[in-house]
């Protein structure tokens, strides 16, 4: 079907809009992180490029060098902990006929129903009686609280769209359960999962209000570290926007990665 | 080697009867086929015997062993599926040497097995593909060499040829009974196809509603068919079956009048006759107007029709006739007539003419 002109050149224009406000922020934040202080107001793209910024956030006072470590270990950990969890809990969710799976399975996501806000506080005072505030470990159960449910969704879409016959065929062959969900299982939902993996890395890292809330000095995670360049001196644009990128980065490389695989997943059960 | 005995088998699905009571031996090295339409519970028997399908009651027994409560793996049966459930992140060669890897053997000595077996079902060269590389018929090969690369106690083949173009059906068929010859190991093979149940076999066990209708040889179940169900079932072009009336020997239905029969039973029956025992003659016992003609090659089928009744003959290959026009058949020489009871549709009786 011909569509005419006035209709393409109003989706052309509309696309235009949504990708200008979305990239705008983005590609400020980047121009800024190379700019000196005293350009750092200024639109303009006519300025003296410099790395003093990256210099400055690494070094006293701010020392974003120990938020960058906190958040890779917490991100890291969340990954290697919900991710085996989560799998196997996918797979007895697609497999075994138990009673009320259905009700359990959605016990399970339900848990992302609620607000982060409302529990923010419980698992505060949860933690202060532990005496875990301020530690890595606290993000960590918090967070594969929160990723796991979300990545045992995913992951079971995947596994649903791999065929039983497989799974039978090795036990035939003479397999026990665990060895054919070694065997033939997690190869085959190999894409899922690493898709799941990354992405949960991403949740964990872009984590905010319980990183906020949990933490002080010693835990705080980039996200959180973000908030010291407002200072009573005003903001630091140019030093935020330097930690921006920071942060953006890996997620930006993760997420060129992880593209391929994503498309293929969402497609992966359409043909049977 | 063993024989399988199934003892009093019964499988439910919450409700549904799947497989009411069931009896049945396998003997040691036989080519048992379970025929029957889909739904008649024939694939359920097969995975009960496999272990993937938990039994509701009774008992199943490979030689002295009652294996109920043993898992697939610890069973000794290996299995063709009609997907054929092969692992497509593995090499051909892997595939076909999985089993071997359960079982701990070497790397080398796997690769050495599995070069053999892919040899003898012609795959040899493809042992470092993918199994999404290979063509259907291909792929039903790697099933198949990764079932008898170890020597199981039991074949089960799951509709295996049911997912390939008709000529491949041929071929591998010739080849399995080829393969079970060579191997002699005990073999039950499901299918909806009465073609290769009688050319695989070397008994049919022919199911419906999850009942065994009739367990006998190929020859048996053609030449004497214990019901109208698998008089009906067998044979192509299927069975005539007339229904109508006999008394004192005469069998009478609309355009049919066959005198002579056994003067025992009377009352409704119906009557079964194979095209094949039917000949076109110039007057016979069954008349009536053609209603299609259908070459075959080496014969042609005609098919008269009188008041709803349809009625098919094997005539010579160069027999025309216009559509319409009257035909009468009788029976050959060497034709055997069944007698079928109209209300159970057991077979009363089945005579030579």
């Amino acid at each position: 079907m011909k569509r005419s002109v006035l209709s393409r050149a109003a989706e052309t224009i509309i696309l235009l809009v949504v990708c200008f406000v979305a990239l705008f922020p983005i590609v400020w934040m980047f121009l800024t992180a190379f700019k000196n202080p005293r350009d750092a107001y200024d639109i303009s793209l006519n300025f003296q490029p410099t790395l003093q910024n990256f210099v400055t956030i690494f070094s006293n006072p701010w020392n974003l060098g120990h938020a960058l470590l906190n958040s890779t270990i917490v991100a890291g950990a969340t990954v290697l902990l919900s991710i085996p969890a989560a799998a196997l809990a996918a797979y007895s969710f697609s497999r075994f006929r138990m009673k009320a799976r259905k009700s359990l399975f959605f016990a399970v996501i339900s848990t992302q129903f609620v607000p982060a806000v409302v529990i923010v506080l419980p698992f505060f005072l949860m933690f202060r009686s532990l005496g875990l505030l301020d530690t890595r470990i606290a993000l960590v159960v918090v967070n594969v609280a929160i990723v796991t449910p979300f990545v045992i969704w995913m992951i079971k879409g995947f596994i649903d769209a791999i065929p039983l016959d497989s799974e039978e065929a090795a036990m035939m062959d003479g397999a026990s359960r665990l060895r054919v969900i070694r065997d033939i299982v997690l190869p085959m939902a190999a894409p899922g999962i690493i898709t799941s993996a990354i992405f949960s890395f991403i949740l964990t890292w872009n984590e905010f209000l319980f990183a906020l809330i949990l933490t002080r000095r010693h835990a705080t995670t980039l996200p959180v570290a973000l908030t010291n360049f407002r200072t009573e001196r005003g903001d630091l644009w140019e030093l935020m926007s330097a930690a921006g990128v920071l942060i953006t980065v890996p997620i930006f490389l993760l997420a060129l990665v992880i593209q391929k695989h994503f498309t293929r997943g969402m497609t992966a059960g359409a043909v049977k | 080697m063993a024989d399988i005995r199934l003892v009093d088998i019964v499988k439910k699905y919450g409700d549904f009867l799947a497989v009411p009571r069931q009896n049945l031996t396998i003997e040691d090295g036989e080519f048992l086929v379970l025929l029957g339409p889909s739904g008649c519970g024939k694939t359920t028997t097969m995975r009960m015997i496999a272990g993937l399908e938990d039994i509701t009651e009774g008992q199943i027994f490979v030689g002295d062993t009652c294996v109920n409560d043993l898992p697939p793996k610890d069973r000794d049966i290996a299995m063709v599926f009609q997907n054929y459930g092969l692992y497509p992140h593995m090499t051909v060669g892997d595939n076909i040497a999985y089993p071997l890897k359960l079982r701990g053997m070497s790397r080398a000595e796997r690769r050495e097995q599995a070069r053999i077996t892919a040899e003898k079902v012609e795959l040899g060269p493809y042992l470092n593909r993918r199994p999404a590389e290979l063509s259907g018929g291909q792929r039903q090969r790697v099933a198949l060499a990764r079932a008898i690369i170890r020597r199981p106690k039991l074949f089960l083949m799951d509709e295996p040829l049911s997912n390939l173009d008709a000529k491949l059906r041929v071929t591998m068929r010739a080849e399995l009974k080829h393969l079970h010859h060579e191997l002699g190991i005990t073999t039950v093979y499901v299918t909806h196809d009465q073609t290769e149940a009688m050319t695989l076999a070397s008994r049919i066990a022919i199911l419906n509603h999850g009942r065994i209708v009739q367990l006998d040889t190929p020859e048996r179940i053609y030449s004497e068919p214990a019901d109208i169900f698998v008089a009906g079932f067998i044979g192509n072009p299927a069975m005539n079956l007339i229904a109508g009336e006999i008394r004192g020997g005469v069998f009478e239905a609309p355009a049919v009048r066959i005198p002579g029969l056994d003067a025992g039973p009377s009352g409704p029956v119906v009557l079964g006759v194979r095209p094949e025992h039917l000949r076109i003659a110039e007057t016979g016992p069954i008349a009536g107007p053609i209603f299609a003609n259908e070459l075959l090659g080496d014969s042609t089928l005609v098919t008269l029709r009188q008041r709803g009744t349809h009625i098919c003959a094997r005539g010579p290959a160069d027999f025309r006739r216009e559509l319409d026009q009257p035909v009468s058949f009788a029976p050959t020489p060497d034709a055997r007539l069944h007698l079928f009871d109209a209300e159970n549709g057991n077979r009363i009786a089945t005579q030579s003419f």
